[in-house]
């Protein structure tokens, strides 16, 4: 199995078989596949000129909401569709109505909570406000941290708990994770993706929705990202024909489409996204247009054999921001050089 | 058979069965040299090969020569943190733990009823793995809910962000590893003060010297190759700090870069980046500092030694 942010690493070793020798040879399958996958997603996996490994589902983030929490405030539930965003103050002042305190001003409902990793979310919110995180998205030699529009996506992520007080900080989210905050009703909208659906959707008492993310001052549309998982095979492997069938297998539509049956993940086909198998496994969500335009509205995340590297700077430069003791603003000078440093010379 | 050849035949049968164990030795000690061999020795010589490489463990190494320790002295900034964190992590978990287990020891040896139960206690987190050892302490930490700081709330002190803030981080690391040493090393100094003869101590009661006076001026002094063993011991242990922080503060010693030691940067050089040459060359370095500050210390302790012996003679 393949990650978008780490198989660039690996193909460039030469781990990854590069499938389109395969494809070559399987010239009915090349077909099928191209018309039904999301170009946007098949060429996450385009390195180099290279294909190496065929997307098998789509993990992009977006909003998780707690319907009852939304109804009993008399909030108006956010929008279902991509096409149909909000904006970056419609999202703050529900959250902020929907923040309730006890006696004591202890937080007894937050507004928002972040099951996904924060530094991530964080930037997710400064891609919302217009700017990609790389440009060109395949092996950049710069991340858009010096942007102004980045960076003030950033800072309101950050303000959310700093300033505003709609979600918890990481020392209140210590004792009780953020995921379990919104499961048991403690928070109304939640950050995350699909992967998180399985124990949502368990959870006794829970009524929910899914809903897009909100939209900044300078932003276009709403967006996800592609996040997403793919399957590859070793270019070492002595049984690469089985292998090989195997992955035709898993991502083409037979397999796709038991995937969306079981409603584990959101399969990266087209055909199986729309199956009916995919919307009866997901018979609790009214806003399928999250999911199944998920893929369509989703913008990349950089891809470069650097990540492992660009991932310990974010965490060690973002960290104060979102703590609030520094202001987001620091990255562009404080981050950037760093980062460009790294991806000139992997 | 002349007298001679009887002499030579004493030898030969006394000889014979002399090389038989010799040879039984060998065998005896032959597994245990082959794991030395294999999972020491060639480990050692292969990480100091790979140091002078460049490799990622898929691609051919490619020799670089001291490329990789010159870039970790002259360019890699994190080099000089990590080491600042480890010498601190370092001070401020052997100090502290000497201390208390010398004092621990010192209550465990006095002949009370029921003293086996206290000395099993005290001992019983040798027995606990250090990652569930750590993960117990998060819930210690935990800002809002933890222990220590539901503790701290009854004097008055407001909840202290202990593993979220970097200015705590370091402190809340350095109290689990004291936590986590201080049975050993107390194990260690408590056999030594069994060993001290009762009749000093007469001694100097008789001379009415007290308790405290007694545990400094008899105790501490005749333990001291032990207490310079313990010392020695913790140094290497929290100099390799890395499972404790792994799971205390994350795969980045984080938060920022309180807690990046020099065993958290080995590791994310070798496993997440993949330059295994570049984490050979940073493990040696880490070894020739400890072997550096381990052969001045036991130096240090002939020299006391020897001084103590002229003084007594």
């Amino acid at each position: 199995m393949a990650w978008e942010f780490t198989y660039a690493g690996l193909a460039e070793r030469g781990v990854l078989l590069d499938l389109n020798t395969m494809l070559a040879h399987d010239k009915t399958f090349a077909a099928e596949l191209r018309a039904d996958s999301v170009a946007s997603m098949y060429e996450t996996f385009t390195y180099n000129g290279g294909q190496y490994a065929f997307p098998e589902q789509w993990s992009g983030t977006f909003l998780y909401y707690n319907k009852k929490s939304f109804a009993e405030a008399g909030v108006r539930p956010p929008p279902g569709r991509w096409d149909q965003p909000w904006s970056f103050g419609e999202f703050l002042d529900a959250a902020r109505v929907l923040t309730k305190r006890d006696r004591s001003s202890r937080v007894s409902q937050w507004g928002f909570v972040d099951t996904w990793a924060p530094y991530y979310s964080a930037l997710m919110f400064g891609m919302n406000n217009g700017v990609p995180w790389s440009e060109p998205r395949m092996n950049p030699t710069h991340l858009n941290f010096d942007d102004a529009a980045f960076i003030e996506g950033i800072q309101f992520y950050a303000d959310l708990n700093n300033k505003y007080r709609v979600a918890p900080t990481a020392s209140e989210s210590q004792s009780m994770s953020q995921t379990d905050l919104f499961t048991s009703g403690h928070a109304a909208m939640a950050l995350g993706g699909h992967w998180r659906y399985q124990t949502l959707e368990r959870a006794p008492d829970l009524d929910f929705d899914i809903a897009v993310l909100p939209t900044g001052p300078k932003g276009h549309a709403a967006r996800s990202n592609i996040g997403t998982t793919g399957l590859a095979i070793a270019s070492s492997s002595p049984r690469k024909k089985q292998a090989w069938e195997f992955v035709k297998f898993a991502t083409g539509p037979m397999g796709q489409a038991v995937i969306a049956e079981t409603g584990l993940f959101v399969p990266a086909l087209r055909s199986a996204v729309r199956s009916s198998g995919f919307a009866k496994a997901h018979s609790r969500i009214g806003n399928m247009a999250v999911l199944t335009g998920g893929p369509a509205h989703a913008e990349g995340l950089p891809v470069t054999p650097a990540w492992p590297k660009i991932v310990a700077l974010m965490d060690r430069n973002i960290g104060p921001v979102l703590r609030g003791s520094r202001p987001a603003a620091s990255l562009t000078d404080g981050l950037t050089p760093k980062i460009d440093e790294v991806l000139r010379t992997p | 058979m002349t007298p001679i050849d009887a002499a030579a035949a004493a030898v030969a049968r006394r000889r014979g069965p002399s090389r038989r164990r010799a040879r039984a030795g060998r065998i005896f000690v032959a597994p245990n040299l082959t794991a030395v061999a294999v999972f020491m020795l060639f480990p050692l010589g292969f990480s100091l090969y790979m140091s002078f490489h460049d490799w990622d463990m898929f691609s051919p190494a490619k020799f670089v020569g001291l490329a990789n320790y010159r870039s970790l002295f002259a360019e890699d900034p994190l080099f000089d943190i990590a080491l600042r964190n480890t010498v601190v992590y370092t001070v401020g978990t052997v100090v502290p733990t000497v201390l208390i287990s010398l004092a621990v020891a010192g209550v465990l040896n006095r002949k009370i009823k029921g003293i086996a139960i206290f000395r099993t206690i005290i001992f019983l987190p040798l027995a606990v793995s250090s990652v569930v050892m750590a993960v117990v302490w998060q819930f210690v930490f935990n800002t809002n809910n933890g222990l220590l700081n539901i503790i701290l709330g009854w004097i008055g002190i407001d909840p202290i962000p202990w593993l979220v803030d970097p200015k705590y981080a370091m402190a809340s690391l350095c109290i689990v590893s004291v936590w986590r040493s201080v049975p050993f090393a107390t194990v260690i100094l408590l056999a030594a003060m069994q060993g001290v003869p009762e009749n000093l101590y007469e001694a100097a009661r008789l001379d009415g010297a007290g308790e405290l006076r007694q545990f400094v001026s008899i105790t501490v002094p005749l333990i001291r190759s032990a207490v310079s063993f313990v010392v020695v011991i913790s140094i290497i242990h929290a100099f390799q700090a890395f499972d404790l922080v792994y799971v205390l503060t994350g795969r980045n010693g984080g938060p920022e870069t309180a807690t990046y030691v020099l065993g958290i940067m080995l590791f994310q050089h070798a496993f997440a980046f993949l330059e295994f040459g570049y984490a050979s060359a940073l493990a040696w370095v880490m070894f020739a500092i400890l072997l550096v500050l381990t052969v001045v210390q036991l130096r240090l302790g002939r020299r006391r030694a020897a001084q103590e012996e002229r003084s007594w003679a």
